[in-house]
């Protein structure tokens, strides 16, 4: 049981953050102190800091790609493409791997993206068997259905950039300095290996994931592996993150990229966002679900944290929003289980292993009652927050239907 | 002829508070990093010299050393020396660390409670297994030697640590004031420091730049650890050690395994 | 080809864990066992240690294995001796006090002049050379104390301060002064190439 878990005062996150949150003597949190710098730092500075970084990577002849873009159906690709076409003038290789969740929505706005921005852009498809077996094991041992995903989203991009021989990769934010802090903007932190085993893949790289599970073989992971030191070294790999250049704005992003470049966003039942992960049916539902159940909070703190850092809604309306998100049920599981093989039964098993217990507790069978991190945030509910805070123009569903598409001939 | 064939070192430092690996800025302020395992691990492909962990919690806390953590380690098949200090306050406590793994140990809080236990301490493990930690400022040509944990710092005169030099075989200096701050490092600590027969390992706000090869060029100098700012990049190590390839100090190391490039 | 079998003496001096994924690395069946029969059923057998020389031979003695070792070792039985296992290996040691030791390898061990220490990354040069040294390798070391003997048993030297045996040899016993398990890719790879050429002969 946890017994005292402290909260920042300013946003919602608390002490019990997976990426790791430190409270100051005044209890506002290591990700709120560096956001501060969003309104301190000089950001025309930064800027031309980072003109002079990606200098030396333009192609002299015109005849190589300056630098590998990772891209999806969402997630700031646009405004990340903005940046580099439009106003850095470089000439990108877009990379994407595909996430088999992929709704017609989010396919969308890739094509729309490709199209808009004249870019050549790489698929990496891993064979559904090795996916499936992949994601069957770590949702068994570890309650997680992501991996494949997250493993391909940061592996394919580095893989490329070695294959292609482009060392530059660029990337839209740092997740753990957006969420917790756990950097300065002005630490210009790059990618590292360290960073995405210890956070984007649990501890567990490729390899590890044999040593786990006997289910797994070279075979089915041997794609997931990260390129050698002395193949990035030989072609001088590099991952830099825009967000240290620019003042990250999620929301303010993607509404200049739905007026410029006509992106599509979608409504979600467990959020108020409706920009992000449109391209994806399983991030904010099951994904969105199981991180409630092992966490004790869920995608929609995420969001009102970041909303009362902007200073667009005040904490109390925040706390509101996430009472009121957190617990909506799923839509999507009945595609999941399809997909992978399994009945409703057979799933809902599968996750109740992975409650945790300091926030859930086992009534009877079937009940479950939650005591998470938003019921022990002091707060008191605030109304008021417009239902225009964040607009949508399609589905998910995008006048096609309910299923995931398969990446063909003419994606 | 080279005359000097024992390499300077560079060691990678890893500070854990409350069970997380983190960025410690003048021992008040700190960032989150990750797992302690993962960082060591990292820090062991990139071919460190040595790794210290700082377990800065621990003697404050009355828990005595990390062992659940050295076990974890012990299991990650390293290869590189490790260095482990917190919480160490009695002789079975140290030889258990090395016994869990460590190949030496770092003192602080005992140096101030009870010196005859790491006089102990250095008759079983051998004095070469041993590190005195002093975090210290510089202060108009006095340098003084912080008590952390109750905040009082000692003026150190000549003659105050000789015997010291029985029974550690160096000394980390911690420049607590500058630590995490990016070539922060007060020279006058290496400078002003009084004579005594030790090596010293520097650390606290190094970071890059040409103040690191006047220090690797001293002779009072062993080893240069670095903490934070090796989180920033990848290959951290491997870039340190190229910057500063002219100091004496061991190349850099490249690990290869499943090659892209060369497929065979 | 059939796989060496390592098997390390526990004699509850220092940890195992570092060697022993370093052998399991490099192909080698590899087991801790304080049992005789354990030492005699290998290939090799690897005698590890950190730590006083004078608690070292009690802890041995008190298992039983210096009558075990000194058997393997006159039977022509590869040993190899790391840091203060090497030491063991030698006639004593005058470490704080005379210690007798295991007397496989003649010589001795000294403090370094001045009490000095030899703590870090060093280079190998081979004498009395059947091996291959590459003088631009270099390996960890830690200790206080230097070997003293005849130069026929002397393998390589290392420099700090003065010139010493950093490896040393009488007939299949091995002693390395350095920590091949600490020492990153040269370790492994010199821990691999001695192995494999002793157990050959």
């Amino acid at each position: 049981m946890i017994n005292n878990i402290n909260f920042c005062k300013r946003c919602l996150y608390s002490e019990a953050h997976p990426l790791g949150l430190i409270l100051d003597s005044e209890g506002i949190c290591s990700g709120c102190r560096i956001h501060e710098e969003k309104d301190k730092l000089d950001w025309s500075e930064r800027w031309d800091k980072l003109e002079k970084l990606v200098e030396p990577y333009r192609s002299i002849s015109g005849e190589q790609y300056d630098c590998i873009v990772p891209v999806s159906g969402a997630q700031d690709s646009h405004f990340i493409l903005h940046l580099i076409k439009n106003k850095l003038k470089l000439n990108p290789l877009l990379v994407t791997y595909n996430k088999y969740f992929n709704t017609p929505l989010g396919i969308k706005n890739l094509v729309n993206l490709r199209i808009k921005f004249d870019c050549d852009i790489l698929y990496q498809n891993i064979n559904p068997k090795s996916v499936r077996k992949i994601t069957k094991s770590t949702l068994h041992q570890f309650g997680s259905i992501y991996w494949p995903i997250l493993a391909g989203q940061t592996v394919f991009p580095v893989q490329t950039a070695v294959r292609y021989k482009v060392p530059l990769i660029i990337w839209g934010a740092h997740q753990g300095l957006e969420q917790v802090g756990m950097f300065s903007h002005e630490h210009e932190v790059e990618m590292t290996r360290r960073y995405r085993k210890d956070h984007d893949l649990m501890g567990y790289e490729a390899d590890d994931l044999l040593s786990v599970f006997n289910t797994l073989s070279e075979e089915d992971i041997w794609q997931y592996r990260y390129p050698d030191d002395k193949d990035l070294n030989e072609i001088g790999v590099r991952g830099i993150y825009l967000g240290n250049y620019v003042r990250w704005d999620p929301k303010a992003q993607h509404e200049l990229m739905i007026d410029e470049y006509d992106y599509k966003t979608a409504s979600f039942r467990r959020t108020f966002d409706k920009y992000d992960f449109v391209d994806c049916f399983n991030y904010m539902d099951l994904h969105d679900l199981l991180k409630l159940y092992k966490q004790g909070y869920s995608k929609v703190t995420d969001h009102a944290s970041r909303e009362i850092r902007f200073g667009r809604i005040t904490r109390d309306q925040g706390l509101t929003l996430v009472k009121n998100y957190e617990q909506k049920p799923p839509e999507y599981l009945d595609l999941f289980q399809k997909w992978l093989g399994i009945n409703q039964k057979e799933l809902q098993f599968i996750i109740n292993q992975h409650r945790n217990l300091s926030f859930w507790k086992h009534q009877y069978p079937d009940k479950w009652v939650f005591n998470g991190l938003s019921s022990m945030n002091q707060g008191q509910k605030a109304e008021g927050v417009s239902k225009d805070l964040f607009l949508e123009s399609s589905t998910l569903e995008d006048k096609i239907g309910k299923k995931y598409i398969v990446f063909g001939k003419g994606v | 002829m080279r005359l000097v064939l024992l390499k300077k070192r560079i060691i990678g430092t890893v500070i854990i508070k409350n069970g997380w690996a983190v960025q410690s800025f003048g021992y008040n302020r700190y960032l989150p990093l990750g797992k302690p395992e993962c960082v060591v691990e990292n820090l062991d492909r990139w071919g460190a010299d040595e790794i210290l962990i700082l377990s800065i919690d621990r003697s404050s806390n009355r828990l005595g050393p990390d062992f659940s953590l050295l076990e974890k380690l012990a299991s990650l098949q390293l290869e590189t020396p490790l260095i482990y200090g917190g919480g160490i306050s009695t002789i079975e406590e140290g030889v258990k660390v090395i016994g869990l793994g460590a190949d030496r140990i770092c003192v602080d809080s005992l140096l101030h409670d009870n010196f005859n236990i790491v006089r102990k301490l250095s008759e079983r493990l051998g004095r070469q297994a041993i590190i005195g930690v002093m975090p210290v400022m510089a202060n108009n040509g006095i340098i003084k030697w912080l008590n952390y944990r109750n905040k009082s710092s000692l003026p150190l005169k000549d003659g105050m640590l000789d015997n010291y030099t029985k029974t550690v075989s160096e000394l980390l200096l911690i420049d607590f004031l500058n630590e995490g701050s990016k070539d922060g490092f007060n020279n006058k600590i290496l400078e002003d420091f009084i004579d005594v027969d030790l090596s010293l390992i520097l650390f606290g706000g190094l970071s890059d730049g040409p103040k690191i090869k006047k220090l690797l060029a001293n002779k009072m100098v062993s080893a240069i650890a670095i903490g934070n700012f090796l989180n920033y990049k990848e290959h951290s190590i491997q870039n340190f050690k190229r910057e500063y390839s002219r100091s004496n100090i061991r190349d850099s190391y490249y690990k290869e395994r499943y090659s892209l490039l060369n497929d065979k | 080809m059939k796989r060496i079998n390592v098997t390390i003496v526990n004699y509850n001096v220092g940890n195992y864990a570092s060697l022993s994924y370093s052998l399991k690395a490099l192909g080698f069946n590899v087991r801790v066992s304080s049992e005789h029969s354990a030492l005699v059923d290998s290939d090799i057998v690897i005698l590890p240690g950190v730590g006083a020389f004078s608690s070292a031979m009690q802890e041995l003695e008190r298992l039983d294995l210096v009558g075990s070792l000194k058997d393997l070792a006159s039977n022509k039985h590869p040993i190899i001796g790391i840091c203060l296992g090497m030491q063991l290996l030698t006639e004593c040691s005058y470490e704080h006090q005379h210690t007798i030791g295991l007397g496989i390898i003649p010589g001795e061990f000294v403090s370094f002049e001045n009490s000095r220490l030899h703590i870090g990354w060093n280079t190998l040069e081979g004498i009395n050379s059947e091996k291959n040294i590459d003088s631009n390798k270099s390996y960890y070391f830690n200790h206080s104390y230097v070997y003293k003997g005849p130069s026929k048993y002397q393998i390589c030297t290392t420099t700090h301060l003065e010139k010493f045996a950093s490896i040393i040899r009488n007939e299949n016993t091995i002693g390395l002064q350095f920590h091949p398990e600490k020492s990153q890719k040269s370790g492994k790879e010199l821990l691999q190439k001695i192995i494999n050429e002793a157990c050959v002969a």
